[in-house]
């Protein structure tokens, strides 16, 4: 599935991308399945603002977003739902996991969505991340580093053609940073899916193979 | 999980309070529909309900001084009973036939009496409280008769207190024979006539039209009228003007009585609208109460369908999970609200039966119509409701 960008400025950012050299905004980008995408960009340029407009969640924008050919102006309600349940998966910065719910209901409630993985693969995927033992802890009493790793697993748990990263690893450490780029990297490489990772600094947790600066 | 997440807002008082609202704005829609058409079998069935459902009055030409003594002045010509047949209210009109013929009753033992009896007949469809018995062949000797059951009151209040007689009651009255001799000479006859029946609607004493029709034949007197002095009409509201100047027009005279019970009877016809359209202004508060219930339910659960949405859940699917939820809650309020109806419908039936009127023991079929209606109309708003709620994250 083919991502591409056309003349995209955020209704926020208008006077800022105007006047500053944008590798994403307000130019005419197109990114292939299977690529690696690295945008790095400073505190306020849009990282935040890319991912939700590229996931669908923001259009207060101009220029065009592009899934397949497909402007996601034009994508209504429930054909949204079915990109993201099947095109495209997402790790917020923010998390957004549900509160209320346990770690493990948290991967479930999307996990079930699409059924593709297994309950047992699921569970796997947060021992590997070393939750074994936070699997029934409400959301809410989570550290941020657990949440993020909750959310990573989440978003591993449906089919995917993208894999769009919004500072993923901000809340890790070091060792659960890598544990979690190789699960991430093994089962991107299983959709043979292409990732675009948004953050703040030049890093080298994926092979990119383009680099873009908001 | 959903459950968790999109309901749990839920206090479990307050959705009990909007089914509440529900329940009993649809009970009443439903009773007051059942009500309406319950006083409409009552007026209008099939039922035999016609004490209710229609006036009978008795009417006869007015004699005047300009017609007094005049022959074949104040009867009624076959052209009188068409025209009135089309008179506005008028329902059915029949002929009141009389005796042409001697009749002589006696009676004796312990209450002696001796007089000439005047009697008629009227169409079976008019007569009130029909005795299973109503019936008389020529060469039968027997003879079934109805009274009014105001020659009973007068004999029980008036005439027995006043001649130190014993008072009598319907059954004891029914036990008595009456020999009546009718015709004269050697050709009379004489027959035991039994009372069958006692008349609420029409003043005399009648007999069957096939007694009347042999005797008028074989006893008559020549030259006697034949054609009837008084008829006997079937309307629907007497109290209509037109009805009244029609009357009036043709100069016939009856009982004006009879014409309140047909204001009565319109005055509940309007209650019972009043009531239909108070119901229905229940129905649709007790509506709003629950939809408001659901899109509050909802409202309460907006971060958690936010969430859900971003997640991946498509905005139909959490529709239909809320539907799903709150639909049976629909259809069992409902359903509890048709039981309470049947049940009133039921007791309602015997009530009416002890006082010799016929209502069907289940709801008849506008009340069935509405609760469809009702259903179809609610299982829309919740659908709708619940679907705009939840497009609007």
């Amino acid at each position: 599935m083919k991502l591409s960008l056309q003349g995209v400025i955020p209704l926020p950012l208008r006077e800022k991308v105007s006047v500053a050299k944008s590798g994403m905004w307000n130019s005419s980008v197109s990114f292939n399945k299977g690529e690696y995408i690295f945008v790095q960009a400073p505190s306020g340029t849009g990282k935040t603002t890319l991912i939700h407009i590229l996931y669908g969640l923001r259009n207060d924008y101009t220029g065009e977003v592009k899934w397949q050919d497909k402007a996601l102006t034009t994508t209504d309600n429930e054909a949204l739902a079915t990109l993201r349940t099947k095109n495209i998966s997402v790790i917020f910065q923010d998390m957004r996991l549900f509160p209320e719910l346990t770690a493990w209901e948290n991967v479930d409630i999307k996990r079930r969505l699409t059924n593709t993985v297994t309950e047992a693969q699921a569970n796997e995927w947060l021992d590997r991340l070393g939750l074994q033992a936070k699997k029934n802890s409400i959301g809410a009493t989570l550290s941020y580093g657990e949440q993020q790793r909750v959310a990573i697993v989440r978003a591993l748990t449906q089919p995917f053609e993208w894999l769009l990263m919004d500072e993923p690893f901000s809340h890790l450490d070091h060792a659960n940073t890598k544990k979690a780029i190789d699960l991430i990297l093994e089962i991107v490489k299983i959709h043979n899916a292409g990732i675009l990772l948004a953050d703040l600094d030049e890093n080298n947790y994926f092979p990119y193979t383009q680099t873009v600066i908001l | 999980m959903l459950k968790t997440l999109l309901m749990r807002t839920q206090h479990r008082s307050r959705l009990w309070a909007a089914l509440l609202a529900l329940c009993i704005g649809t009970t009443l829609l439903l009773l007051s529909v059942m009500i309406w058409w319950n006083f409409r079998e009552l007026l209008y069935g099939k039922n035999q309900n016609d004490t209710l459902g229609s006036t009978f009055l008795i009417i006869g030409k007015r004699v005047t001084e300009q017609n007094m003594g005049v022959a074949n002045a104040t009867v009624f010509q076959q052209a009188d009973i068409d025209s009135l047949k089309q008179a506005p209210q008028v329902q059915d009109v029949g002929v009141i036939a009389s005796n042409h013929f001697p009749v002589y009753a006696m009676m004796g033992g312990k209450l002696p009496l001796a007089t000439d009896l005047p009697l008629e007949c009227v169409p079976d469809k008019f007569i009130d409280n029909m005795p299973d018995d109503w019936k008389w062949e020529p060469g039968s000797r027997t003879l079934p008769i109805i009274i009014s059951s105001q020659f009973l009151d007068i004999y029980n209040y008036v005439f027995a207190p006043s001649q130190g007689l014993p008072q009598l009651s319907e059954s004891s009255v029914k036990s008595i024979a009456l020999n009546l001799k009718v015709g004269e000479g050697d050709s009379a006859e004489v027959f035991s006539a039994h009372v069958v029946g006692f008349s609420d609607r029409i003043g005399s004493v009648l007999a069957p039209q096939s007694f009347i029709d042999y005797g008028n034949k074989v006893h008559g007197k020549a030259g006697a009228a034949t054609a009837p002095s008084q008829l006997i009409i079937k309307a629907k509201d007497p109290s209509d003007t037109k009805f009244a100047d029609y009357l009036r027009h043709h100069d016939y005279a009856t009982n004006s009585q009879n014409l309140r019970w047909s204001k009565i009877r319109a005055i509940v016809e309007v209650v019972t609208s009043a009531t239909g359209i108070l119901a229905l202004l229940l129905m649709g508060i007790g509506t709003l109460v629950f939809i408001l219930f659901i899109e509050l339910t909802i409202a309460r659960a907006q971060h958690s369908l936010t969430l859900l949405l971003q997640v991946g859940y498509s905005p139909h699917y959490l529709s239909r999970f809320m539907i799903q939820r709150f639909l049976p809650m629909v259809f069992g309020t409902v359903a509890f609200s048709m039981i309470i109806t049947i049940i009133a419908q039921a007791v309602t039936s015997s009530i009416v039966k002890s006082q010799g009127l016929v209502l069907p023991l289940v709801p008849g079929w506008p009340i069935w119509a509405a609760l469809v209606i009702s259903t179809a109309i609610l299982t829309m708003l919740v659908t709708r409701s619940i679907s705009g709620a939840i497009k609007k994250h």
